[in-house]
This record gives structure tokens, sequence and C-alpha cells, in this order.
């Protein structure tokens, strides 16, 4: 599994993908052990649990218990598996999908699942419902309409071709809830005991911000075909409770307090290893954590200029000095694990001379404080660090030395939420930002970079309205032909395209592959994860210990 | 009729001292730059346009003129609804009852703990036998007052929980699940108490009276707590009163490390959130608090005191 003490790369990915597996050596050895309780430590409370909103990791953990999709991604595979839906049949435009719904499956309030339930799910997710101030979904993009075609048939119509809504629908943030829970207003869901799915537990009971009770539903039967394990889950109840102190869960952890919890941080993955603990480190799959640039601030208009602090940029350092071998070095945008992903290493070499001339053939030379300038101005830049990214403001500090060795100036800001999001805006105020989004489809690209997205290098007519000049119609066009290209070969080269663009452009500097890192008792087995790293426990029980 | 008149004078000012603590708390709140439904929903987890960003913000009526927001947020406030956390999605009544028994426990428990704490360090730094002992005593609370709350917990919580295993700090119910946390909120709060304590006891034992006692052959012991304490507990009455307050300091620091729900951890949160509608809550709740002990002193104090009621009735 993945605790790793020495670094070679191929053994970090042997690992995962041996940890992913893990469920099928692990049951063969020993049978399943029906019945406890798992004390799971969160290290964040949860936020409102819409399903969309199901991106921010412990929202995630929460609902991926409640809530069946109607497809399951594969997370060894990446492939798309029937789960809520038994088949599917999609037009060679991809502009129709049309889905069989397996029938007998109820919300844990008694409603059915059928095609009427999963059309008010995706009608709500596909425009958002103003009235009860519920907003779309990322995920699905062009929706036009659903169709009841039958009381176990759904099919679902979009304005343009729509290649990545099959996975859309097997993400968490397209859980499928009772229609009654979707007739509520969005600020009537931030209790789990709110959300009622039809996942295989149930939210018993809630102490807002401190503990959730997931009970096992006796009744459950219809987890995805392709698990070697049908029926309700082994586990009795999940005890999750929130503990923001990292020392505290990893003391409580190895103290015999909690037997799962997540956030390890790198510099205590040792500490957990040595004591005969495991660390799980399931890869987001995404885009990388990165580094981008909003070339609307005249500082990093040149191309030159952000090419030289690619180049500034010892990613190797970063990993070696901040993070653990679960963490590896990044090697495009995307991860190495996600689908359409091109290793662009040769493209992002750290070259301090490189990086020196390049700044000088730009017109920035030394001053006489060390620092760069050109027409009486300095070349100082600043950025806010992300607080859920692991050890962000560490890496943007250590970018920030690493800049300094070529004369430019990163200042790490540090501010309220509310600043913070007002100066996200205004690239004068942050032309560097940090990014990151997990989602195992090429969709991803689109979702980090497009304007009406993300829009994560702030271009005229996206997030902001601060933004005078900045538009890249060419990154534009290849984003929306990777929504949009219904052959999956030709898609998956228009993905490597956009990747080499992205980095010829030097409009983003990818540092590492996040990994989602929890730790685990040796007792703890099958304890599985879905295709963006967030914790399945349908899967997992306790061994005697 | 006059006292009628004071007793409505009394709790005009009163109804106006709320409206004032409201008012500025959303002007204050308005002057911050961004708002809670910038830090919801621009929030990259949700991966929103501008355009849906704009339509949520007006199904919140955050597009409309703040007089008019004002307006809809004291009419809201005057029949008693504070509406919903925007963060968490939890009406704010909800979020506010489920935390604040959890944090008058905690501060509750820890003041008497800290009394308790202050007194055997005064006693055992006037008792002790030994010269050298005694000083070292004298010397713990200033060691208690310069420890940071926050490391206190976790040295508590590694040290009694996790290697000796005498309580559990994850799923630990009732009196358990207090008892790190309250010693962690009474240590630091214990030290001025028991600094103000020894000194007024110093002060106390060189007054003449003190001598007489002694003189007139009483031991140590009964003079001490017949004749000093008597005399020496109102000063640290005053500063107990005044530390009270700074418990919910305390509190939110303790409530993280422990992982405690609680008054003080929710107003973290709201803060870092900039969650409106729990901030001016729990505004309301402590300005309530405070006027309405205040209002029953005032009215109070004629019954008390019949100059006072000739004072109040303007004769």
């Amino acid at each position: 599994m993945a605790m790793i003490r020495t670094s070679p790369r191929s053994i970090v990915l042997g690992a995962l993908a041996a940890l992913i597996g893990s469920a099928a050596v692990a049951g063969t050895s020993e049978a399943p052990v029906t019945g406890g309780t798992l004390i799971y430590l969160e290290a964040e409370a949860h936020t409102n649990l819409y399903p969309p909103a199901g991106g921010f990791y412990p929202n995630g953990g929460i609902l991926n218990q409640l809530t069946d999709r109607l497809t399951y991604q594969n997370p060894k595979t990446l492939k798309i598996e029937p789960w809520v839906a038994e088949s599917w049949q999609v037009n060679a435009a991809k502009t129709e999908y049309t889905f069989k719904i397996r029938q007998g499956i109820t919300f844990s309030d008694g409603t059915p699942l059928d095609a009427a339930a999963v059309a008010k799910n995706y009608d709500t997710y596909g425009f958002g419902n103003p009235g009860l101030r519920q907003p779309p979904s990322e995920v699905i993009n062009n929706y036009l309409r659903s169709e009841i075609v039958d009381p176990h048939t759904i099919k679902f119509v979009f304005s343009k071709p729509s290649p990545g809504f099959l996975q859309g629908t097997s993400v968490i943030g397209s859980g499928l809830v009772s229609p009654g829970t979707l007739a509520r207003n969005f600020d009537d869901l931030g209790k789990a005991t709110a959300i009622v799915g039809s996942g295989p537990f149930i939210a018993t009971h809630e102490v807002l911000g401190k503990e959730i009770i997931l009970t096992a539903r006796k009744d459950y039967s219809w987890g995805p075909p392709g698990f070697a394990h049908h029926g309700r889950a082994y586990l009795d109840q999940i005890k999750l409770i929130v503990a923001p102190e990292d020392s505290v869960r990893i003391g409580a952890l190895l103290a015999e307090q909690a037997d799962v919890m997540r956030q390890v941080q790198a510099y205590d993955e040792k500490q957990v290893l040595d004591q005969g603990y495991l660390v799980y480190a399931p890869p987001t799959r995404g885009v990388n954590n990165s580094v981008v640039f909003r070339p609307d601030n005249p500082l990093v208009a040149d191309i030159r200029v952000r090419q030289a602090l690619l180049h500034a940029t010892d990613t190797q350092e970063i990993v070696q000095t901040l993070y653990s071998p679960n963490y590896p070095r990044a090697t495009s945008i995307l991860a190495s694990t996600a689908a359409g992903y091109v290793n662009l290493s040769a493209k992002l070499t750290f070259d301090l001379n490189r990086a020196k001339a390049l700044l000088d053939a730009a017109g920035w030379k030394i001053g006489a404080d060390g620092l760069r300038q050109k027409d009486g101005q300095e070349l100082i830049l600043s950025v806010y660090p992300s607080l859920p990214q692991p050890q962000n403001r560490a890496m943007m500090q250590l970018i920030a030395q690493q800049w300094a060795r070529v004369g430019v100036r990163l200042n790490v800001l540090a501010g309220d939420a509310g600043s913070h999001m007002v100066d996200d805006l205004d690239p004068l105020k942050t032309p560097v930002a940090p990014a990151m989004v997990g989602r195992a489809d090429p969709d991803v690209l689109k979702s980090e970079y497009y304007p009406l997205n993300r829009d994560s290098l702030r271009q005229k007519g996206g997030g902001s309205t601060q933004i005078h000049r900045f538009v890249d119609d060419k990154l534009n066009a290849l984003l929306v032909d990777i929504a949009s290209e219904g052959d999956e070969s030709k898609r998956l080269a228009l993905v490597g395209q956009a990747q080499n663009y992205v980095i010829d452009q030097a409009y983003a500097i990818p540092t590492f592959e996040e990994p989602q890192a929890f730790a685990a008792a040796p007792y703890v087995k099958q304890l599985e994860f879905e295709a963006v790293g967030r914790p399945s426990f349908y899967n997992t029980w306790i061994a005697k210990h | 009729m006059k006292l009628f008149r004071y007793i409505a004078s009394r709790i005009a000012q009163s109804v106006l001292v709320l409206w004032a603590a409201f008012t500025i708390t959303f002007i204050l709140l308005q002057a911050l730059p961004g708002d809670a439904l910038l830090i919801k929903f621009q929030n990259p987890d949700l991966g929103l346009s501008r355009q849906q960003i704009a339509d949520i913000r007006s199904a919140y009526g955050a597009d409309q003129p703040r007089v008019i927001q004002y307006a809809h947020a004291l009419e809201r406030a005057l029949t008693g609804n504070f509406g919903y956390s925007i963060m968490s999605g939890v009406p704010v009544s909800e979020e506010i009852s489920a935390n604040l028994t959890p944090t008058l426990y905690l501060t509750g428990f820890g003041f008497l703990a800290a009394v308790c704490v202050a007194i055997a360090v005064t006693f055992a730094s006037i008792l002790t036998p030994l010269a050298g002992l005694r000083s070292v005593i004298r010397g713990l609370p200033s060691l208690f007052i310069s420890i940071p709350t926050f490391w206190l917990g976790i040295e508590l919580i590694q040290v009694f929980s996790f290697h000796l295993r005498w309580v559990p700090v994850i799923g630990a119910d009732g009196w358990r699940a207090l008892i790190l946390p309250v010693l962690a909120v009474a240590i630091p709060i214990s030290a001025p108490l028991s600094q103000v304590l020894v000194r007024s006891i110093d002060d106390v034992q060189t007054q003449p009276f003190v001598a007489v006692a002694r003189a007139k052959g009483a031991s140590r012991r009964w003079v001490l707590s017949r004749h000093v304490l008597r005399n020496a507990f109102p000063p640290t009455l005053t500063i107990a009163g005044v530390l009270f307050g700074e418990l919910l300091g305390g509190a939110v620091v303790t409530e993280t490390v422990f992982g405690l729900n609680g008054i003080g951890r929710l107003i973290h949160e709201a803060v870092d959130n900039q969650d409106a509608a729990i901030l001016q809550a729990s505004v309301m709740i402590s300005a309530a608090g405070f006027v309405i002990v205040n209002l029953g002193v005032d009215l109070l104090y004629p019954l008390l005191d019949p100059r006072l009621r000739n004072t109040a009735g303007g004769s």
C-alpha cells in the first residue's frame, strides 16, 4: 500500500494502484466482518450539503456515504460502470443521453428512486432553482431538459454535444436525493440529517460542528453491480467527529481513540507509519496543484516574464522540502493519473540562467536593491494562499524564495476571507493565484480555465468585471472543443493540445499532484476511495483486534 | 407615577442600546470587504459563473440598496428571526441553541475550577512551611499566566489522553469530556485570581489589627481564616468579575483544540466567513444579556434603598 519510505516515482504509482485494488486482495485472505462502529476524524466541519457542493472535501466525505449516483466511475480504470442506471444510450452527437433506472431502489424516506425523481434532481442541478436559492452544478453544462420516457427510463437533452456528461453523472456532486430534500430551501440543507439519499448510510444524528452518526441502511441492496459485495454496508455505524487540530487527530488515532482520519500532513506521515498504521494517499486526478498567472496584470502580461518564473520554480525542491513521496512532482497541468495526460517535463525545467535571460530580454533589469526594475517599476507580485490545499502557504513562501533568486519578489498575503475573495477578482491585486480541481474527466480543464467556469486566469467576460484586456480565444476554443468533441480519441488529442498550450504560454506552473491523505488503523479493511479521493465506507469493515 | 416614569425611561434606554448594538453591528459588517455570499459562492469549490453568482445574490436580496437590506434585517430581528447561516445552511437559532449550552458548561466549570486552583495555590503559598518551596509556589501564577491556552490544551491532551490514556478526547461523554478542556480554560484564568489574592493577603497581614489578634494569642491559621481572608476577598471578587468576560476568549481556543462545539468556535468560524446572520445574533444575545442584567440592577436599587427611591421618584 502507499506507505512509502523510498522514493522512486514508479513505486509510488504502483503502490497507489495497489491501494485502490486492495479490496480484492484483502477479501481473499479474510472474510469481512459485519458490524461495529468506525470512528472517522474529519479535519473540518462540513458546510452546506446540497450535493453540487460536494467538491469541498468534508462535504464529499459525507455525501459519498449518503447518496448513490446514476453511474459509477471505477477508480482503477476510470471507466463508467452501471449503478442506479443499469444501462444507457447516447446518440452520436452526444446531445441525448437515455438511462434505464434500476427498479426497486428507494430513498431512505421511502420515496421510490424512479425516473421522475431523477428528473427532479437533474433539472435542479442543470438549471439551479433560484426560487429556493439552489445553484446549478458545475459538471452539468448545456442542459436543455429531461424527458420521462417511462417510469424507469429518463432522457436528458443538451443544447450542444456534451461528452463529459456521462462522467458527470458519476461524481459526488450528482448524488441523487429525495425530491423532498430538493423541495427545501438551499439554506435548509446544511444538516447531514436533512439530506435524504438512497445510499448505504443514513445520517441519523448530528451535533452541529461536532459529530455525525451515519447508520447503515439494512435494506440497501443496490451498490454498483461491479462490486464483489452486495447488500448492506459491513459497518453498523460511522461516527464522524470533527477535530480541527492536526496533532489531536493523529494522537487520537495512534492512541486508539479513532480508526480513520482525514488530512495527514506530509511531515506527520512517518510518525503514523512507524507505529504500523497505514497512510492512504488516493490521487485527485484533475488539474494539479499549480500557480496560475492573471495576464491582465501588466506585470505578467509578457509571456517572457511568465516563462522566466516557470523556469525559476524548482518543483523538485518544493516536493522534497514540504511534501512526501505521496505528492508526486507535477509533469503537466493534469495529473499523470488523469485521462488524456501528456508528460511535459521537458518543458517544465528548472533553469535559473534561462529565467534570468528571459527577464533581461523582457527589459527587466536588476536594480540597486536586487529587484528587477523596468520604467521605474519593480517586479513585485502577490498571492493569497489557498486554505484547503495542503501547506499552500509554505509552498508559496518557498516559491517566493526561489523567485527572489532571479530578482522577483512574491508577497504571500494574509487576509480575511472577504478581502481574499474581493482581491481575487482583481488581477492588479492578485497577479498570481493558487489553483487545483479534482475531477476524473477531461472537462476538468474547462472547469479550471474557461471564463464562464472557474476562470482561474481571469479573462475578460469571465468571473470578474475588473478585466480590461486579457482574453485568449485560442485557449477558450480548445476548452469548448474538449467539452463538446464526441469522438473520444479526438477529444484526448485536444486535451494534449490544451496542456501544451497552457504550458507554452506559461499561464500556469504545475507543482505537484495533490493526493487526499488519510491515515487508518491496520485493522480497518477495504477502506476505499472514489475516483477523486473521497472515502467510500460501503465496503469497509473492522477486523478483530 | 414618577416611579413608573423612571421605569419606563430605563426600559426605553435599554431598547435604544439594543437598537444601537444591532445597527452598529450591521454597519461594521457592511463595511468589511466582501460578504458571506461572496465567500460562499465565489469559492472555486462550487465553480459558479458570474451570472450564476449574480442570480444567487439577487435571490438573497443582496443586490438591493443597503438601507432596504437594513430595514429587512431589522424587521426580521424584531420578530426574533435571525435567518440562516449562509455558510452552514442551518437556521441561526439552531446554531446558537446547539452551541450555547456546551459553552456555558465549559466556561462555568472553567471558572469554578479557576477559583479552586487560585485558592489552593494561595493557601499553599502561605501555609507551606519551607520558605524555598513557598517561593516556588508563589511563582506558579506567573507561570500559569504565561502559558498559551492552545499549547496547554495540546499538552494536556498529549499527556493525559494519549500517553497516560486516563480520559479520551474523542468520543468522550459527559463529565469525562469536560475534564481536560475545563483545566485548559481554568489554569490561565486562575493566575490573576491567585496573584490578587496573595497580594491582598499580604497587605491585610501588615495591618495593625492582625498584630493585635496575634498578640492576644490567636493562632496563625485562626487569624488567617477569621480576619485576613474576610478582608482580602473583596478585591479578588472584583477581578473575578472582570475575568469572567475573558473566559470566552479562552473558550474559542479550547473548543477548537478539543474539537468541542460551542459559541466560541461558532463565532470564530462566523468571523472567518463573515457569516453576518450568526454574528448579528451573537452580538444581540450578549447585548441583551448586559442590558437585562443592568436593567434588573437599576430596577432593584430603588426597592433596596429608599433614598434611591426618592431620587428616582424626583421629590
